[in-house]
């Protein structure tokens, strides 16, 4: 009976190919477009190298200065003073790193320039990232009490200032006039990860990091670990309590910007902190998100509607000689509900080879160095399960009526 | 003629309204795309007013370093332009070409008031970057003994506040209560890159031995490599230790710059192309089968002795008065945003967006129901009415 019913699905895709063609190209199009997209947001916001304990971390990255009305404001990364005080001091938190944004730098080798990012880290900070270390080891605790001049490079670095591939531990490397040791080599992350990439990493006191800088305001992000992603709340209602409890006076310019924002915000969160301020932005923000969404979505689902239908009502007459040979309305629904899952998996299945290869081709280009995009299946199942219902919606709903129709119309038709 | 074909339409309009929807939801889309596209392009032809080949920029951060930071910046800035490979150099405010910063004030003049880019810099700065004056000087020098500190603005700027009236010399006031005097007027400044629109700007003189603006714009002599490159950063941090020193190439922040702005654009194009495509593939089939199932129809007005070109046309006449219907939804919503100046653009802008979405909706829906309206218009009339 199945089978029967899949020989006749395929005998009515082969039977009209453009029909068949257009439906296909709406549901893998989609999927596609769908896969490739949630695979970016993927890349950019979720677990990944190095930072792969991003789900169980907080950044506290803003410091945002505003008066009570909000009108003015000012805002920043914050001074390591600042987070050594209130963030590394935190008790809930399996471990607190605090590290600079990057910041640039150049090096000078055979008469060629490299363009560099430098960032600043403690020792704790490869503790909190997942950093995976070719050769040699960080910088610990010893090497920055001591104030060496050691660096962790990455291994796109050590190809390009030594030679490829060649073993550099206990090699100098020279930094705007300064000679520092290289302790570790690291596999590079992407630039998207924009708190934990970079090419050359320094202890934080290593000269130029600004590491003694007073006031609230600096350069400098924490991120912090926590046991499990469970504990998050209580450590966000630890460092609010902290960050509650800071004295005025040590506030710079609190007479103009009396209200102190300070947050430890999952990545994302912080991430949408950055472009919206307020719930109302928040709002806006999700909405414009959805609009897109559903607009990508929207548009193939409703041409597959417009399609199906037109498909369904083109078959009046053999619904019609069907029912005349005693079919009953169930048969033919089944019949239907059988083909639009036959088609979806069609779809589903260019969908998933189509991502394969444009993810792949994006990982390669270089478009984003390190790339490390990859198929999200979740995504892929709740996607296909989409298209079904729509397929469904748009091939039952004229079926059923069809199977209601009287045999004499039918056949007239 | 027309009112029968939208009765026609009309009496069916339960049929056509998921097509209609369809029609509706690619507008906006098209609507929204092309907003963005005219934006960027009605800038993008807009020159960027100065030179960036061989100009470098060195950025210079004092860190712990406070003492007598004002003195060693001028100090750095005589070395640099005392070297051979150095035509010019000229010391500017973070916001120097094709970087992310921006420096924002507040402009006014009489009683009006306008925001505009403020850029901080010295005598040498025009040169540097081959910046044309279209009115007046450039502020020298000699011009810190003056009553009043000279600006250069822009013409974006010279339009906002002064109409008709000549701008040297007059006074304008500037966000921190200070009144400073127009030397002169450039034409356009656009310093984020091409896709910058053409806002107002202010140049203003930096202080005598100035401690914050410490970025140092070189126009180098053609041909000058990176040797010369290492050996000037090399000299300079031994003249301040402890400083970060960063050259960059205006060349290649302006490469980075591009990317930011396009990279966007090309990902909504690349939607929103497939959507069209996915759209007018899904059109023309559904149109292929209601003309098909219509032959009855066809075959007896082309008995009553309709020609070709008028059973073409009736099909194509019903899909642009569903195309209009469509569309005069879509406008309600698009309407607005010229209407309400949405993101602060243009209206303009959004106007031509609207256009140019009817202009090429309507060009969808002819091609999609061009072929098979031709294909029922042959059938002969004997057959059409046989089957039936």
């Amino acid at each position: 009976m199945l089978s029967n019913y899949l020989k006749i699905a395929w005998k009515v895709l082969l039977r009209h190919p453009f029909y068949t063609f257009i439906t296909l190209f709406g549901i893998s199009l989609t999927l596609t477009v769908l896969m490739v997209l949630t695979s970016f947001l993927d890349h950019l916001f979720a677990s990944h190298y190095p930072e792969g304990n991003r789900f169980r971390s907080l950044y506290i990255a803003l410091v945002l200065q505003t008066d009570s009305s909000q009108t003015t404001m000012s805002s920043g990364p914050a001074s390591f003073e600042f987070l050594k005080k209130y963030a590394k001091s935190l008790k809930t938190p399996e471990r607190v790193s605090i590290f600079s944004n990057f910041s640039f730098s150049n090096t000078y080798v055979h008469g060629k320039r490299i363009k560099l990012n430098t960032k600043y880290t403690d020792a704790d900070f490869w503790r909190v990232t997942t950093f995976r270390f070719l050769e040699g080891k960080p910088y610990d605790e010893n090497h920055i009490a001591n104030a060496e001049h050691v660096v962790v490079i990455t291994d796109a670095l050590r190809d390009e200032y030594f030679e490829p591939g060649a073993a550099v531990t206990g090699k100098y490397i020279n930094i705007e006039s300064i000679r520092y040791r290289v302790v570790g080599v690291i596999k590079g992350s992407p630039p998207t990860r924009v708190y934990t990439y970079s090419d050359v990493y320094f202890p934080y006191t290593a000269p130029k990091s600004n590491y003694e800088n007073k006031g609230v305001r600096g350069r400098y992000v924490a991120m912090v670990l926590a046991k499990s992603a469970a504990d998050l709340p209580a450590i966000q209602a630890e460092f609010n309590n902290h960050i509650a409890r800071i004295p005025k006076a040590e506030i710079p310019d609190s007479k103009q910007y009396p209200v102190l924002i300070v947050r430890a915000d999952s990545f994302f969160d912080h991430f949408l902190n950055t472009f919206v301020r307020s719930d109302a932005q928040k709002l806006i923000f999700y909405s414009v998100a959805a609009l897109v969404v559903l607009m990508i979505m929207g548009l193939p689902a409703i041409n597959l509607v417009n399609v199906n239908v037109s498909r369904i009502l083109e078959r009046a007459s053999e619904i019609g000689v069907r029912k005349a040979f005693g079919a009953p309305a169930k048969a033919l629904l089944f019949q239907f509900i059988i083909e639009n899952i036959f088609i979806t998996f069609i779809g589903g299945t260019f969908a998933l080879a189509l991502s394969v290869l444009i993810i792949y081709l994006i990982n390669s280009s270089g478009w984003i160095a390190h790339a490390d995009l990859t198929i999200n299946f979740t995504v892929f199942l709740t996607s296909i399960a989409v298209c079904l219902a729509f397929g469904l919606l748009s091939g039952v709903l004229p079926a059923l009526r069809m199977s209601r129709l009287k045999v004499v119309d039918a056949l007239k038709a | 003629m027309i009112r029968h074909l939208f009765k026609l339409i009309w009496n069916k309009k339960g049929a056509h309204s998921l097509l209609i929807i369809e029609i509706w939801a690619s507008f906006l889309v098209l609507f929204g795309v092309l907003a963005m596209i005219i934006f960027n392009l009605k800038n993008y032809l807009r020159p960027l007013g100065f030179q960036y080949e061989n100009v470098w920029n060195i950025e210079l951060s004092a860190n712990q370093d406070t003492v007598a930071v004002g003195e060693k910046l001028e100090r750095v800035l005589k070395r640099v332009r005392s070297y051979q490979e150095v035509q010019l150099a000229s010391q500017s405010s973070g916001n120097t070409p094709f970087s992310a910063n921006q420096i924002g004030n507040s402009v006014s003049y009489k009683n009006i008031s306008t925001g505009g880019d403020f850029y901080y810099t010295d005598d040498q700065f025009a040169r540097t970057i081959a910046m044309p004056l279209t009115l007046g000087r450039w502020f020298s020098h000699t011009d810190r003994a003056s009553k009043y500190q000279p600006v250069v603005i822009n013409k974006a700027l010279q339009e906002k506040l002064f109409e008709n009236e000549n701008p040297l010399g007059k006074l304008v006031k500037v966000s921190d209560n200070a009144t400073v005097q127009v030397v002169g007027v450039v034409d356009i400044y656009k310093s984020r890159g091409e896709f910058m629109s053409d806002i107002p700007a202010v140049f203003q003189m930096v202080g005598e031995k100035d401690p914050w603006n410490s970025n140092i714009l070189v126009r180098t002599r053609p041909g000058t490599d990176a040797n010369f490159e290492a050996r000037m950063v090399r000299e300079i941090a031994a003249m301040v230790p402890g400083w970060g020193i960063e050259v960059g190439y205006l060349k290649e922040s302006k490469a980075n710059r591009v990317k930011f702005t396009v990279i966007p654009v090309v990902i909504f194009l690349v939607i929103c192309g497939f959507l069209l495509v996915n759209v007018a593939l899904g059109l023309f089939g559904i149109l292929n089968l209601n003309i098909a199932r219509r032959k009855s129809e066809i075959g007896l007005r082309r008995a009553m002795g309709a020609t070709e070109g008028k059973v073409t046309g009736q099909f194509l006449g019903e899909i642009w008065v569903l195309a209009t219907f469509s569309l005069l939804l879509g406008l309600i919503f698009a309407i607005q945003f010229p209407i309400m100046n949405v993101f602060d653009l243009n209206s303009d802008i959004y106007i031509m967006a609207i256009g140019a979405a009817i202009v090429v909706i309507y060009l969808i829906v002819t091609l999609c129901a061009w072929f098979p309206s031709r294909q029922a218009s042959r059938i002969h009339p004997a057959t059409a009415l046989h089957e039936e």
